[in-house]
C-alpha cells in the first residue's frame, strides 16, 4: 500500500455515507471494545459498515474478530468478518512485534488505510482512535470527510480530564462530537442491585459541559473481555445480553443523529 | 465548551503576491504571500524565528532559486487548515483558518461593499 500521491484517488472513501470517529484522551477505557460492538450493532440494524483500527502501535481489531496476520499478497484487503470491512495493522504485523515508528510513518499507515484500501460502499465507517491526541488523531481529521466523533469514557473524573482534551481537539479542527458514550458504567449484580464501581455520572457531567448528548451508558459485562479474547465481540455471541441490547439501542441513537446528518462541507479549493 | 458559528472561506484565490480570501461573514481579505512564508507555523519554523538572527547564515541553492515566496500548491487540510507548498520547497505549515483570518488585512466588508454599490 501506498500513501496517496500522484495517481492515487483525490478524495478519502468515496463510497462511504458517515466516517465516524471513535475517540477518548485516555487509554483502557474501552475504545476499541466499543468501536468494534458498535460497528457490529450498526450492521445488525441492516447497514454496511467498515471498521478502521487507526491505532497502529497497538491494534486490537484483529483479536476481538477472531484474526491474525495474513499474507499480504494474497488476502485483499479489507477482511470481511461478522458482516464487516475491517483494515488493522495487526493483519499486516506479527502481534508479538513492536511497532516502532515515528509520527510521519503513522500518518502514511493512516493514510495508507484511508486512500489505498478499497472500501467501496458502505453506510457507516467506524474509526477506531488511539488515545490521546497526536499523529492518528491529526492525519485522520485532515484527510477523511469525517460526519463526526464519539468520545468514549468512564466515569471517574481522571478519565473526563482526557475525554475533555480529545473533545477540544475535535472541536479545534472542526470535527462535530455527536456525542459522549460512558463505557463501563455501572454493573448490575446477580442480586438485581445496580453497583457504580467507577464512581457514576461522568458521562452526563461532560455530555452537559459540552453541549452534546449523552449517547448511551454501557454496563459492565465480565463476558466483553472473554469475547475479546475469544475473537467474537459481545454483540455477536450474547445478542440477548443486556450490555449487547445497550449497543443496539446506542447504534440506533448514532442512526437517528446520522441520519440527517451529512460530513461538514469541505474547504473551497484555492484558485492559484 | 460549545462553539461559536464556523467562521470558513467561501472563496481563495491568488492576485499578484497576495492571497485574497472571501469568508463567511461578509468581509474580504487579503496577505502577501511573503507574510504568509515569513509567518510559516510549523514547529521548525516558529523554533528558527524565536532563536535570534545569524547574520551568517547561507541561503540553500533552492532558496536562492526559488527567488520571491510563492506558493506551488494550496490544499485543504480537513475542515479547519490549508497546508501551503512553497517554490523553496518546504511544505509543513498547516495555516488554521483562524491564523489566516489573523494573518490578514482586511479589503472590504460586506456593509462596504453595499455602501460603495
Amino acid at each position: 500500500m501506498q500513501p496517496p500521491g500522484p495517481g492515487m484517488p483525490a478524495k478519502a472513501l468515496p463510497g462511504v455515507r458517515h466516517v465516524l470517529a471513535v475517540a477518548s484522551g485516555k487509554g483502557g477505557v474501552g475504545k476499541s471494545t466499543v468501536a468494534a460492538n458498535l460497528a457490529l450493532a450498526l450492521h445488525k440494524l441492516g447497514h454496511s459498515v467498515g471498521l478502521m483500527d487507526a491505532d497502529i502501535y497497538g491494534p486490537s481489531v484483529p483479536m476481538m474478530m477472531g484474526l491474525g496476520t495474513v499474507d499480504q499478497r494474497t488476502t485483499p484487503f479489507p477482511i470481511l468478518k461478522y458482516g464487516l470491512k475491517l483494515m488493522s495493522m495487526g493483519f499486516m504485523v506479527d502481534p508479538n512485534q513492536a511497532i516502532i515508528w515515528r509520527g510521519p510513518k503513522v500518518a502514511q499507515a493512516v493514510q495508507a488505510f484511508l486512500f489505498s484500501v478499497d472500501w467501496g460502499v458502505l453506510d457507516y465507517l467506524v474509526i477506531d482512535l488511539p488515545p490521546g491526541t497526536g499523529d492518528a488523531q491529526l492525519t485522520l481529521t485532515q484527510s477523511a470527510p469525517l460526519t463526526g466523533a464519539v468520545i468514549v469514557t468512564t466515569p471517574q473524573d481522571i478519565s473526563l480530564i482526557d475525554a475533555r482534551k480529545g473533545l477540544r481537539m475535535f472541536r479545534e479542527v472542526k470535527v462535530p462530537v455527536l456525542g459522549i458514550i460512558e463505557n463501563m458504567s455501572h454493573f448490575i449484580g446477580d442480586d438485581g442491585k445496580r453497583y457504580d464501581i467507577f464512581r457514576t455520572g461522568g458521562g452526563k457531567k461532560l455530555a452537559q459541559e459540552a453541549g452534546v448528548p449523552l449517547l448511551g451508558e454501557l454496563p459492565i459485562d465480565p463476558r466483553v473481555a472473554e469475547c475479546s479474547d475469544q475473537g467474537e465481540p459481545i454483540v455477536s455471541k450474547y445478542p440477548d445480553a443486556p450490555i449487547a441490547v445497550a449497543y443496539l439501542t446506542l447504534a440506533q441513537t448514532i442512526a437517528h443523529e446520522t441520519q440527517n446528518r451529512q460530513a461538514p462541507e469541505a474547504l473551497p479549493e484555492v484558485q492559484l | 465548551m460549545s462553539g461559536s458559528p464556523v467562521l470558513r472561506p467561501v472563496k481563495l484565490k491568488r492576485e499578484g503576491d497576495q492571497l485574497v480570501i472571501d469568508w463567511s461573514d461578509g468581509i474580504r481579505t487579503a496577505v502577501t504571500w511573503q507574510t504568509l512564508r515569513q509567518q510559516c507555523p510549523c514547529a521548525a519554523c516558529q523554533e528558527q524565528r524565536a532563536k535570534p538572527p545569524d547574520p551568517f547564515r547561507v541561503l540553500s541553492p533552492r532558496e536562492l532559486a526559488a527567488g520571491a515566496p510563492s506558493p506551488v500548491q494550496m490544499l485543504p487540510r480537513g475542515y479547519y487548515a490549508y497546508q501551503i507548498i512553497w517554490n523553496d520547497g518546504h511544505d509543513t505549515g498547516i495555516y488554521t483558518l483562524e491564523n489566516l483570518r489573523k494573518m490578514s488585512q482586511v479589503v472590504s466588508s460586506a456593509s462596504t461593499a453595499k455602501s460603495s454599490s
